[in-house]
């Protein structure tokens, strides 16, 4: 097993680990293009132009491109774990996502439902689309929604983190992630005004897609763990900036079963699994335990999640990563600052183990200077015994 | 009569109703007031945001609530005076431009709506310019912009230039929400308050045109 590998596993085990484990999310072109330093993607670049994108409008309608778009997701992957490997991070989040179908040069759906705007970043690559609606607002909708490129989807996921795990594997504890989370692959085909009303008056209906998307992620967990991929990532944002989005009785009702399914399923492959949410999750920590996840990220900062306060509640039961700003610190925050804010967080949660340093999510904008301080400053407070008493509080550097 | 105005304001508030339309046209068929009507899902829109606040209610129930309150205000569209509505102020609502998100504009909306303010609702991806066309024309005193994407925040602030180019940013209070938002970003580019939800966008707009 490598350095790396140990420190991260321990760290996922609640053990204190030589130094604290700093992981990314690899999730933008961007990032992964600036860390190589390599030129954005030719495909944004031909979407965004006036000219060129009615060229692509009439190429994208015809029949295969879907396999341009999946050629160019699966390339991506490979993209974020050379760059993670360049980072010297010690995990990393890989997304595989060969879902997207373009329905021209501006708007594309996903084999979910979802229907989305192109995103082109100002460099010009492809970027995450933007949610716009649902197309399944009925369960006439699901039963007549294609499904062919959903169950092919284990397939496609498996031979790709095959060839990734078999490249940087050795050099990187990966995270795979594979598919949105039963909560949001069940709201967003739909919409969220039509999830509030079905969660109330249509429970069947939704409990037949939570148990279908449920039978995905365990088959998706089954082609991660064939390829030899120890993490996996369930990313299911049920909150937003104030609390959770649903009751946490009517998300435990809805979804519990199945999260516990879930979690089990990944253990019995031997894979540690990551629950991501987004927003203040204060007040559904002891579901995400309950559920069987073993780490929590994002625990955001400026969603008001306090991380030390989440060490205590939760620290000794379940590993914690993040909390990195993306907002300010991680974009344009001075060096100090940086260091600063990663200190901090070492502070409110590294002590006893069971803690990755990470950003809070990830975007085009981020800073590639600033995670490479990051890194620095985790090197540099990171390494256990913890010395961050309050003495050395206020500490700055330039 | 009275006591159809006792039960829409109850099934809305307890997040009971099965079919809030025809409830409501069963309350005018038997007499009600169109307005007393409006003013009943009005109160009970208050009792929704107070449990909401509370921690008795979330998001969805918020949302469940707006999207009742919407079937009861279309039953009762055709009934209602022009005076019934919006006698609080106007304002402008919009996502702004590059940024489609609109749930939690949607959201502040109908709240808005609820509490007897005139809501512009621009829709979403809105050029600054159409917020200041918008403004003017409906006399507005006040603007709300959603933005969730954190790359788009930068918006925001074309939005209030643009007014503040147009001679209206001093007659006019602004207010940001979204997930990306926060006190950094309402001093970054001039607005007035923040709202982290629709309760509290209520508050701060009835703070300002009561």
């Amino acid at each position: 097993m490598s350095d790396k590998h140990k420190r991260v596993l321990d760290a996922l085990e609640l053990r204190e680990p030589d130094r604290v484990p700093v992981m990314d999310l690899m999730n933008e072109f961007s990032t992964s293009n600036a860390i190589l330093g390599k030129k954005s993607n030719p495909l944004g670049r031909l979407l965004q132009d006036e000219r060129t994108s009615r060229i692509m409008d009439r190429l994208l309608a015809l029949p295969g491109s879907a396999r341009l778009t999946d050629r160019e997701l699966e390339r991506f992957t490979h993209l974020g774990a050379a760059a993670a490997v360049r980072m010297d991070y010690d995990a990393a989040w890989l997304s595989c996502f060969p879902v997207l179908r373009f329905r021209d040069s501006r708007v594309m759906n996903d084999i979910f439902g979802r229907l989305c705007d192109v995103s082109v970043d100002a460099a010009g690559n492809l970027a995450n689309p933007i949610y716009r609606e649902g197309l399944i607002k009925t369960p006439a909708d699901w039963d007549a929604w294609p499904k062919r490129d959903i169950f092919r989807l284990p397939e496609k996921v498996n031979r790709v983190f095959h060839e990734v795990q078999a490249e940087f594997g050795d050099r990187l504890f990966i995270f795979a992630f594979a598919n949105y989370g039963l909560f949001e692959n069940t709201w967003q085909p739909m919409g969220f005004e039509r999830f509030a009303v079905a969660a109330r008056k249509e429970k069947g209906f939704l409990r037949r897609v939570i148990r279908f998307y449920a039978d995905l992620h365990c088959m998706l967990m089954e082609a991660v763990a064939d390829a030899g991929v120890p993490g996996f990532v369930h990313t299911d944002d049920l909150a937003y900036k104030s609390g959770p989005m649903l009751s946490p009785r009517l998300i435990e009702e809805l979804f519990g079963d199945h999260y516990r399914r879930i979690t089990e399923t990944a253990h019995g492959l031997g894979l540690k699994i990551i629950m991501h949410s987004c927003g203040n999750t204060t007040s559904l920590l002891e579901n995400f335990v309950s559920w069987g996840f073993d780490a929590l990220h994002p625990l955001e900062p400026t969603a008001g999640v306090d991380l030390a306060s989440v060490k205590r509640e939760v620290g000794d039961r379940v590993c914690l990563i993040g909390n990195l700003d993306i907002t300010h610190i991680l974009v344009d925050a001075t060096r100090e600052e940086v260091f600063d804010a990663v200190r901090q967080a070492i502070r409110a949660a590294g002590e006893g183990g069971g803690f990755i340093l990470a950003p809070d999510h990830s975007h085009p904008d981020i800073s590639v200077e600033r995670l490479r301080w990051m890194v620095e400053a985790a090197h540099e407070y990171g390494t256990y015994p913890l010395r961050l008493q309050p003495e050395v509080a206020g500490e700055s550097r330039g | 009569m009275g006591e159809y105005l006792e039960r829409v304001k109850r099934v809305l508030a307890e997040l009971e109703a099965d079919d809030m339309g025809a409830l409501v046209r069963e309350a005018l068929d038997a007499g009600e007031e169109a307005a007393d009507l409006l003013g009943a899902m009005g109160e009970a829109m208050v009792e929704v945001g107070r449990r909401f606040e509370e921690g008795e209610y979330f998001l969805a129930d918020l949302v469940l609530a707006g999207e009742e309150m919407k079937e009861g205000i279309a039953a009762l569209e055709p009934f209602l005076a022009a005076g019934d509505r919006g006698a609080k102020g106007t304002v402008v609502l919009c996502t702004v431009k590059g940024d489609i998100h609109d749930i939690g504009k949607n959201l502040v909306g109908t709240m808005l709506a609820s509490a007897g303010f005139n809501v512009v609702d621009l829709g979403v991806d809105v050029a600054p310019e159409k917020v200041v066309d918008a403004v003017k024309a409906n006399s507005a005193q006040a603007v709300g912009l959603s933005v969730l994407l954190t790359t788009m925040v930068g918006s925001v602030g074309e939005v209030v230039e643009s007014l503040k180019g147009a001679g209206l940013r001093d007659s006019l209070k602004i207010a940001v929400g979204g997930a990306c938002v926060t006190d950094e970003v309402v001093e970054r580019y001039g607005a007035d308050a923040m709202g982290r939800d629709a309760v509290e966008a209520v508050r701060i707009f009835s703070g300002w045109m009561a």
